[in-house]
């Protein structure tokens, strides 16, 4: 079977769960307890008003009129907000807050990936010694804290630290670029972007705003990012020690290579192999972790606004962020599978 | 009934209302309390609710209910000789409400004063609903900030003019999230908040002081037969985007809500005494489908304009509660023609710029900029009629959870704020002095940043309550109930002293007859026990319960889904264990415990209450016993469930 029948067979696949998901949600919200219209009206809601809302966003058409309805918004994303933003199209609504979220995500997923796996690496190549019990320990310690303890935490260490009260005179405003709170939402103007020869590129960068915008998201990146730092250091670990007790390094070592081409051409990409999920399935935490973080660090990003409508039963809404997240995990997973065959060659789609 | 005299318009005339809160959850999700309210059921019920059986319990009831308030004892309120002979309490209830009704004009409020107090005695005695809670509401402020007081009506109605901060030229302030500034379609508080700053009215509540005030309206008259206001308006109103006002533009803004579309609160301009009451016409309108609706006819407001300053309002009905409604901020005035969502305009500009990028008003702040459920700055408007604000700018951060407001409360990124629960130390606050509107001023030890910060704590218009549906339950449990219930106990226990313990719906802040009224109201409370009104008396409880031969009786409280109204129901089924009453809780999601009202089904439910401005009869409505008849809900009645007709005498 080749690689792209696999691929052409994965997405098939896939069509039954993201119906299944997307159905799923809307049994949930429709069905459930919560009501659009008592979200929206407000706790003095009168029955000419209900009813005229209901009649306007559809809540009197027959059920499987309003299911399809809905299936056909939520994967074209043409639909609007009932409550969150009343009247908005969805699209717009996601385009909006995705930056927040995409920025979040990116340095949870970097930040790990630097200090986690140089740190397991670091670990596996020396076994039992002092550094690799700290950094063991320390690594079951961080990833046994769950994320909103310790973002709770986190943000009560910060913010006492305003004009200099933390330990040793530390003091996080002034720190880097001085920021007004520990809270809130990034910019992300720092790029601009102009017309080159037709094309959009990058063509002036905004340093200062740039690092407040990292600060800001900072703490929550490598808080959202902790559990998989952690894990991908104890896996690195492993992973690095299992390959330099295998045989091929024996052999290796016999023909006479080098000890820094051994490690650095056969066992780290050996090493890799069982890393490659880890990293791909952090994806998963950071989609379900971005709800918390947004919440607490006040972050006006994808999560926030998913938490809101699911809380108002905003069903178009609600049902496109699901979808998004949804496809977005299965294309990780194809993505995981396809990179499989490139580090390993060994693994192949036949049977 | 007054409100039943105009014969075109019986749908009108009587429409349901009715309002819910949640517990801590409410104050806990701001922004969110409305999803506690509403009503899900409304397209499906069609007309058909059932008729609350239960009439075999009719006659003792109601043939007792004279010699029974002599055997209390110790509810000797006086009042017995007044009710004379065979006169129930619903009987004086459903009186005292047809005086409300029928006596509208100004010079009247004395006795409609006398009659809202008979009401809540009626309310009482019959014990059909038992009142445990009023909302507090805190204010906490860092000492360079210089503010007038908020009032009971909350801070969304304070316009902040006066403020100021020392040494910034930006006040700091934290809402919620909302998605609409279009006046007529925004109506919970985090909107209101913002409307009432930069959309004028005619009247206003300053601060929310439950004291009336002109904004752009200069003066009025009601006419001898209590149905025509005239109103004169300002002169050099400006609008913010440099147009005068004038009367047209009154009447526009009454037309939007009455008849746009999008317009949430469209019973305002119509219904009495919930609303204004304005005289108008309907017609039936057949949509796509064949439903039939009656809408109201456009342009057919009893709204005449007399010259660009002068215009005349004719309510359908004497409404004494007219220029309260006229408060709200759907009453928000803005420039004739600006929107082409009503019969007889094409618009100026689209609606979206209405509801998220511009506003319009004549107020002292307009909208600057707006990042949704980030933040949004307000900047000063400098043509404003009256004095213009103190500050340059208001910046809103829009922030929902806990934790991120503390910290910018910590960070002093807010000036004027609240602190949520789980940072809030209810030994840290001192109360200096109270003022005459019952407001404790002093201070709060903020112990993280080791500053006194200013302090203000005052009952707000929410009551919290358990309802009996009279015609499932006997008074005697009521009774036995109420004696149980121990208010201070409830609000120590469950409410974290973050409540006041209530006695009577109507909060001791609007009582009718003033602060020395109320405080003679509390102690003359029967329940409770002699010395403390608010203690649990199960003792007093047993022994009415064993003097009416109460055998062991099953009893059910339905609470809508919220911990806190849990806790107090089974504080209550605690107290009762040693009784006859076998008291079992039960749970039901909002839309159905509210059907279960309409249909009768319930015994004793919870529920709550919030005024949208101060009038006792807005509230009041819904204990007339004809009005609790759960026969007619949802179409023609908008009481609580509280099916209090069955005890007038002329049901017996």
């Amino acid at each position: 079977m080749s690689r792209w029948r696999y691929l052409a067979q994965r997405i098939a696949m896939s069509v039954p769960v993201v119906f299944s998901v997307i159905t799923f949600l809307f049994l949930v919200l429709r069905l459930g307890p919560l009501d659009p219209i008592a979200a929206r009206l407000g706790q003095n809601a009168q029955g000419a008003n209900v009813q005229r809302l209901r009649e306007e966003i559809g809540l009197d058409d027959p059920l499987w009129e309003q299911f399809a309805d809905y299936l056909v918004e939520t994967v074209t994303f043409s639909g609007e907000s009932w409550v969150v933003r009343n009247g908005t199209d969805v699209s717009d609504m996601l385009l909006e807050v995705a930056g927040p979220t995409i920025w979040l995500g990116v340095w949870a997923i970097v930040l790990p990936l630097f200090i986690g796996l140089p740190l397991g690496f670091y670990a596996g190549l020396h076994p039992n010694s002092a550094s690799d019990i700290m950094a063991n320990v320390t690594g079951i310690i961080w990833r046994s804290m769950p994320n909103f303890w310790l973002a709770v935490l986190a943000l009560a260490f910060l913010r006492s630290t305003g004009n200099g009260s933390g330990p040793f005179g530390f003091d996080w405003y002034t720190f880097g670029p001085t920021t007004q709170s520990a809270v809130g939402t990034p910019n992300l103007d720092f790029a601009t972007i102009g017309d080159v020869f037709g094309a959009p590129m990058l063509t002036g960068m905004d340093w200062s705003a740039f690092f407040v915008d990292v600060k800001l998201i900072l703490p929550a990146a490598i808080i959202l990012g902790s559990s998989s730092m952690a894990a991908e250091l104890r896996l690195g670990r492993t992973a690095v020690l299992e390959n330099v007790n295998s045989n091929y390094v024996e052999t290796a070592k016999a023909k006479g290579l080098k000890g820094r081409t051994i490690v650095w051409k056969h066992v780290f990409r050996n090493a890799l192999i069982p890393l490659v999920p880890i990293v791909t399935n952090e994806a998963f935490i950071l989609i379900g972790g971005s709800v918390i973080m947004e919440q607490i660090f006040n972050i006006n990003g994808l999560g926030r606004m998913y938490f809101r409508a699911i809380q108002t039963a905003d069903v178009p809404l609600a049902g496109s962020i699901v979808f998004l997240f949804t496809v977005i995990i299965i294309f990780l997973n194809i993505l995981q599978d396809i990179l499989y065959t490139i580090i390993d060659p060994r693994v192949g789609y036949d049977q | 009934m007054s409100r039943n005299a105009d014969g075109s318009k019986p749908d009108r005339t009587r429409r349901r209302l009715l309002a819910a809160l949640g517990g801590s959850a409410s104050v806990a999700l701001a922004g969110c309390s409305a999803i506690f309210g509403g009503d899900d059921e409304d397209g499906e019920d069609g007309g058909e609710t059932p008729t609350p059986s239960g009439d075999g319990e009719d006659g003792e009831d109601g043939g007792s209910s004279d010699g029974e308030d002599g055997e209390d004892g110790g509810s000797s309120d006086g009042e017995d000789g007044e009710d004379g002979g065979d006169m129930t309490h619903a009987d004086k209830a459903q009186a005292a409400w047809e005086t409300v009704a029928n006596n509208p004009s100004p010079k009247d409020q004395d006795l409609r004063n006398e009659a809202y107090v008979e009401i809540e005695e009626a309310v009482r005695d019959d014990m059909v609903m038992i009142n445990f809670a009023h909302d507090i509401t805190e204010n906490f402020w860092y000492p360079k900030v210089d503010w007038d007081r908020t009032g009971a009506l909350g801070g969304s109605y304070h316009q902040h003019k006066t403020t100021s901060v020392e040494g910034s030229d930006r006040l700091q302030l934290v809402n919620s999230t909302n998605s609409s500034l279009d006046p007529v379609e925004s109506d919970d508080t985090a909107s209101a908040t913002v409307i009432h700053k930069c959309y004028d009215k005619l009247v206003h509540y300053p601060q929310g002081v439950p004291e009336l005030q002109n904004q752009v309206l200069d003066s009025f008259e009601l006419s001898d037969d209590g149905l025509t206001y005239t109103f004169s308006l300002k002169e050099g109103v400006m609008f913010q985007n440099g147009d005068e006002l004038t009367a047209s533009d009154v009447k526009y803004t009454i037309r939007r809500l009455a008849e746009a579309d999008q317009s949430v609160r469209a019973e305002f301009v119509f219904d009495a005494p919930n609303g204004a009451g304005i005289a108008h016409e309907t017609e039936t309108v057949t949509d796509d489908e064949g439903n039939e609706s009656e809408e109201v006819v456009p342009d057919s407001l009893a709204i005449e304009i007399v010259d660009d300053y002068t215009l005349k309002v004719t309510t359908e009905v004497p409404n004494p509660a007219v220029m309260d409604v006229l408060t709200y901020q759907a009453f928000g005035i803005l420039p004739e023609g600006l929107i082409g969502d009503i019969e007889g305009y094409d618009g100026e500009v689209g609606v979206d710029t209405l509801r998220t990028q511009q506003t319009f008003g004549t107020g002292p702040w307009q909208l600057e900029s707006w990042s949704q459920n980030e933040e949004m700055l307000l900047s000063r408007f400098d043509d404003y009629y009256g004095s213009t604000a103190e500050q340059a700018e208001i910046i809103y951060r829009i922030v929902e959870d806990p934790e991120p407001r503390w910290t910018l409360i910590l960070e002093e990124n807010l000036d004027i704020f609240s602190i949520p629960t789980s940072f809030y130390n209810r030994n840290n606050y001192t109360v200096n002095e109270t003022d005459d509107r019952g407001r404790g001023v002093g201070t709060y030890y903020l112990e993280q940043n080791d500053v006194d910060l200013g302090y203000q704590r005052f009952t707000s218009l929410v009551t919290r309550y358990f309802g009996f549906n009279v015609a499932n339950t006997e008074r005697p449990v009521r009774k036995a109930i109420a004696y149980v219930l121990g208010q201070n106990e409830i609000n120590d226990q469950v409410f974290e002293g973050r409540k006041e313990p209530a006695f009577s719906f109507t909060p001791p802040s609007i009582w009718p007859t003033g602060t020395d009224g109320y405080d003679q109201w509390v102690s003359e409370w029967p329940y409770g026990t002699e010395d403390e009104p608010g203690a649990s008396n199960v003792q007093a409880a047993t022994q009415l319960l064993e003097e009416n031969n109460i055998e062991e009786t099953e009893f059910t409280v339905t609470t809508y889904k919220s911990p806190t109204y849990q806790d107090a129901a089974a504080l209550v089924r605690d107290k009762l264990a040693s009784t006859s009453v076998n008291f079992t809780l039960e749970e039901a999601a909002f839309s159905d415990l509210i059907q279960r009202g309409y249909d009768g089904d319930l015994q004793m439910y919870s529920l709550g209450w919030a005024w949208s401005w101060e009038s006792v009869a807005y509230g009041h409505f819904g204990f007339e016993p004809k009005n609790t008849d759960t026969s007619g809900m949802p179409e023609d009645n908008n009481g609580y469930y509280l099916d209090w007709h069955v005890n007038l005498s002329e049901n017996q």
